[in-house]
């Protein structure tokens, strides 16, 4: 399959990574990228075919490197207070823009997004022993509350207040 | 300029005014199946395009026609470098076209909707 590629594609997936992450995709131009991937743009284009084509292959990415560990983490919580402290302080940039700014114009996206927020809801749902509109309720919270900043004391306050699950 | 449209699952381009005969190329038409993706990319033209053959570099003026770089052969039409798109292919003639539409977020978008 031709010349053997002069980067390191998984390194340059990655900084795509945090840089989709870091701001809307719009925000990103080709320019940011060469700069910033160490690719240069003929290779750009040859290995994920266009923008939006790195942008999936990163957003997949994301969601292996960053979503799935979370998944492990939350199959051994116990409690609502567990979850919500994993799910709020979980790294998650780009899943969130994502969901805000690309799954309403993009059915990629959307498809990618959904699976992975509706393993969130599936795991909390398993290790709780929670109906699933619960656990999505729960995901629900703490993604907002992550949003927030995770403002000191509010997963807190919603655990104390929802009390025992099950 | 170049103008877009897809028509019977092709990708159809046809250039505008002059740009024909700058471009030695008045239409090209590329089945979606090998349409890899398209791009907006207003810095392509500071990039280094390669020799040209047969094409026309104007500088300030006209990049159009093709050519040669790094083993890739490049279509390109283009004037002004900020309304710049890139189309990539697969088992074509050519590796990429770019192309200088007048709504690169629209044309675009047309692309890419076509492929899904």
């Amino acid at each position: 399959m031709g010349r053997p590629r002069a980067f390191d594609e998984d390194e340059a997936v990655r900084a795509a990574v945090g840089l989709f992450g870091g701001r809307a995709y719009d925000g990103v131009s080709v320019d940011d990228l060469v700069a910033h991937l160490g690719v240069h743009r003929n290779s750009l284009y040859k290995t994920f075919g266009s923008k939006r084509g790195l942008y999936l292959v990163a957003l997949r990415r994301h969601i292996a490197d960053d979503v799935r560990p979370l998944l492990d983490a939350l199959a051994e919580a116990t409690d609502a207070a567990t979850a919500l402290r994993l799910v709020t302080s979980a790294d998650l940039g780009l899943l969130l823009l994502a969901a805000i700014e690309r799954s309403p114009v993009d059915e990629e996206v959307a498809f990618e997004v959904t699976a992975a927020l509706d393993s969130v809801d599936r795991a909390i749902a398993d290790a709780l022993g929670v109906p699933a509109a619960l656990a999505t309720a729960l995901t629900a919270a703490a993604l907002g509350i992550l949003l927030r900043g995770n403002p000191d004391k509010v997963a807190t306050a919603l655990a104390q207040h929802l009390g025992p699950l099950t | 300029m170049a103008l877009i449209r897809i028509a019977d699952d092709n990708l159809v381009v046809v250039m505008e005014g002059l740009d024909k005969f700058w471009a030695f190329k008045s239409r090209l038409t590329i089945p979606l199946a090998n349409v890899r993706g398209a791009t907006v990319d207003p810095g392509i033209a500071t990039d280094f395009k390669g020799i040209r053959a047969p094409g026309s570099h104007l500088p300030g003026v006209i990049i159009a026609g093709t050519f040669h770089h790094d083993g890739d052969k490049v279509f390109w039409d283009v004037k002004d470098a900020s309304k710049a798109i890139v189309v990539e292919l697969a088992d074509e003639e050519y590796t990429r076209l770019v192309l200088q539409v007048d709504d690169p977020r629209a044309a675009v978008a047309l692309v890419e909707n076509a492929l899904v």
